[in-house]
């Protein structure tokens, strides 16, 4: 297994065009932004090369983009790599991962029901947790989600 | 007191409900059974069915899919069923107040005869609202 800095250089070197920025915030933990097209490249190099295991995926809607990271161990060195990519709000469109990794498949599909990315070639985008009454194109984690039921309470039943 | 509400408060037949809560209510819950508070030896117990209960007693701040789950449940329950809410979450949906998920408190869904506040309440706390729920129901 290659020692810490020569992964992060070897990385570098493979995907100079597709890599935004590095950052190497700790020993254990670098963050990887890279152009939302080369997502498969990049992840399919870190999971099949070099035997990462893929944690999870993170979405949040922040206000200039949709900013999705993907979580990466390589445990032979203790290093989490954190992928990340971030989304035009207006249309947040952005290759599955699903057909690298398949643990990628339910959390893309979580990430699809909260904040409306759509993940194409994805087998299955359909909901996962949401309920069945929840209306089609309402996302809850985004920021400009409005209140959509009118039945809701939100007090504690006191003055 | 009547032959029915003798016979419901001799020995309370439990059954535990999480509508998704964080597991500590469900902890404390499971901790006023075992040997140490073992509210066992007043006659309650836990049951693994609704139908075999006499009280439904309820963690969580009932989110959309529980609380559809939670209406089922309480309507195949023999009546008369206790409805029980234990930790700030069933009582008022706590800090989830705001959630998305959690439109409507556990008691505008069921009707509840006994709160038992704490985040999450101690065993002290869960067997003395047994107590007064026992009390409140024989009418003192």
């Amino acid at each position: 297994m290659m020692k810490r800095n020569d992964l992060l250089s070897e990385i570098q070197s493979r995907f100079k065009e597709d890599i935004i920025e590095l950052f190497d915030k700790s020993s254990h933990r670098v963050y990887l932004e890279i152009r939302p097209g080369a997502i498969i490249r990049v992840a399919a190099y870190i999971f099949k090369d070099l035997g990462a295991r893929f944690n999870i995926a993170s979405g949040i809607d922040t206000r200039s983009h949709i900013e999705i990271l993907y979580h990466f161990t390589v445990e032979a060195i203790d290093l989490l790599i954190s992928l990340r990519v971030k989304l035009d709000r207006k249309k947040p469109v952005i290759d599955s991962l699903t057909p690298v990794c398949e643990a990628a498949n339910w959390i893309e599909r979580e990430i699809f029901e909260l904040l409306g990315v759509q993940f194409t070639g994805h087998p299955e985008l359909k909901r996962l947790l949401l309920s069945d009454q929840w209306p089609e194109k309402v996302y809850p984690l985004r920021r400009d989600y409005k209140e959509w039921d009118k039945t809701a309470v939100r007090d504690r039943g006191t003055k | 007191m009547g032959i029915t509400t003798r016979a419901l408060l001799k020995s309370l037949w439990v059954f535990h409900l999480s509508t998704g809560s964080c597991n500590n209510c469900d902890i404390e819950v499971l901790d006023c059974l075992t040997p140490r508070f073992d509210v066992e030896r007043f006659g309650i117990k836990l049951v693994g069915s609704i139908r075999h209960a006499d009280v439904l007693l309820v963690t969580g701040s009932c989110n959309r899919k529980s609380a559809e789950r939670l209406v089922k449940l309480y309507k195949e329950a023999p009546q008369p069923c206790l409805v029980v809410a234990i930790g700030e979450c069933s009582l008022s949906r706590g800090m989830f107040i705001p959630s998305y998920n959690c439109p409507k408190p556990l008691d505008s869904l069921v009707p509840v005869s006994a709160y038992i506040p704490g985040c999450p309440p101690k065993p002290e706390a869960i067997i003395s609202g047994v107590v007064k729920l026992i009390q409140k129901v024989k009418g003192k």
